[in-house]
């Protein structure tokens, strides 16, 4: 049974439309998604997480819909935004800290499991690997990445190996190293 | 919502607008510092400081933890309260600085002070919050909704000299007002 089922989802507003989307992602597996803007592949992504709500077609992620039950979705699927995190390392603490308390994992094993994933992305600019492993601390089974910088496929995929992973692109390149 | 969720809420929307409060309890002293003697200038200036705190909670303000409350598994309500009570610890503070200002300046005023305006200004923080989540003429409605909250909490508790009044009158607007802000967030769209 698919992860993430979108049927023909798509968003609409006064001033952006985006979709409609079709995806059947099952667990471990990835797909790419390639849209026409940044702030539709944004408001894709944000569908695919649960955070936003379609306005046409469906979203289902494991068994829940995020119109009804959006608090189930979000334990399963984990949404990283396409923007910056600038921290310093006492931020970074103090940002895993609260993505912990947030998503009520432990905060020594979040610290641990953080420091972990900063060691596999080294080499990764912290900007962006920071975004990343705050959003991991809560091993979800679903990740969706909005616009992920290319240059980082292979961390970024070693990383989430085991997990499905649903990435939306404006750049065909981008989208074929996610693919 | 667990304590610890609430916490670290309060914590991170307390420490990226750090530089905000400071600038609003330097304000709210300097009035103290400057300003006639009575309740008058206390109530105006600690509600338009706790309509300006309110604002700085406009989603896009501070993106990154924005995206982390919308994404975390919380339901709307419970983050509307998390998200009410910033504004009004920080509104609280700078009225609690306001008094303190008062106190070593040597002015009579302030247990009246901490008595009348703490009420208006939750009030005022909880209505002004509904503006931040709207745009165009109905953010600036709810903004003059909320300067309107602290206009009859003044009539209420000065003209009329009834703290009681001022107080069950704020009581009524606050609780509305919370439910309407947790509505509209529980709504929210965050595209």
């Amino acid at each position: 049974m698919p992860l993430l089922r979108m049927k023909d989802a798509s968003f609409v507003n006064a001033s952006l439309r985006a979709g409609p989307v079709n995806v059947d992602l099952e667990p471990g597996c990835r797909a790419a998604l390639r849209l026409g803007a940044p702030q539709e592949a944004t408001a894709i992504a944000l569908l695919a997480a649960g955070v936003a709500k379609a306005t046409t077609g469906s979203v289902l992620i494991g068994d829940f819909d995020p119109r009804v039950q959006s608090v189930h979705c979000k334990r399963l699927a984990a949404f990283v935004p396409h923007e910056p995190l600038e921290l310093d390392d006492g931020d970074f603490l103090r940002y895993v800290g609260y993505r912990a308390a947030l998503w009520n994992v432990d905060a020594a094993a979040a610290r641990a499991y953080s420091q972990e994933l900063r060691e596999r992305l080294n080499g990764m600019h912290e900007a962006f690997a920071f975004p990343l492993i705050g959003a991991l601390i809560a091993q979800p089974q679903l990740v969706v990445l909005d616009r992920p910088q290319a240059a980082y496929a292979q961390r970024i995929l070693a990383v989430l190996q085991g997990r499905a992973l649903l990435s939306t692109h404006v750049q065909a390149e981008s989208a074929s190293a996610f693919a | 919502m667990t304590a610890r969720a609430l916490g670290a809420m309060l914590q991170a929307r307390l420490y990226v607008s750090r530089r905000f409060l400071l600038y609003a309890c330097a304000v709210a002293v300097f009035v103290a510092l400057v300003a006639p003697l009575g309740v008058t200038a206390p109530l105006l200036c600690c509600s338009f400081l706790s309509i300006a705190i309110a604002l700085d909670q406009t989603p896009g303000r501070h993106r990154h933890l924005d995206r982390c409350e919308q994404s975390a598994p919380l339901f709307g309500r419970e983050l509307a309260r998390a998200k009410a009570l910033v504004p009004c610890i920080a509104a609280l503070l700078a009225t609690l600085l306001y008094a303190c200002a008062q106190v070593a300046r040597g002015s009579p005023d302030a247990p009246l002070t901490l008595l009348v305006v703490p009420p208006a200004v939750i009030a005022t923080t909880l209505v002004a919050l509904s503006a931040t989540v709207r745009t165009g003429a109905t953010r600036v409605l709810y903004v003059l909704l909320a300067a309107g909250t602290s206009a009859i909490a003044y009539v209420l508790a000065i003209v009329g000299r009834s703290a009681a009044a001022e107080f069950a009158f704020c009581v009524l607007i606050a609780f509305l007002a919370l439910r309407q802000y947790g509505e509209t967030l529980a709504r929210y769209d965050p595209i």
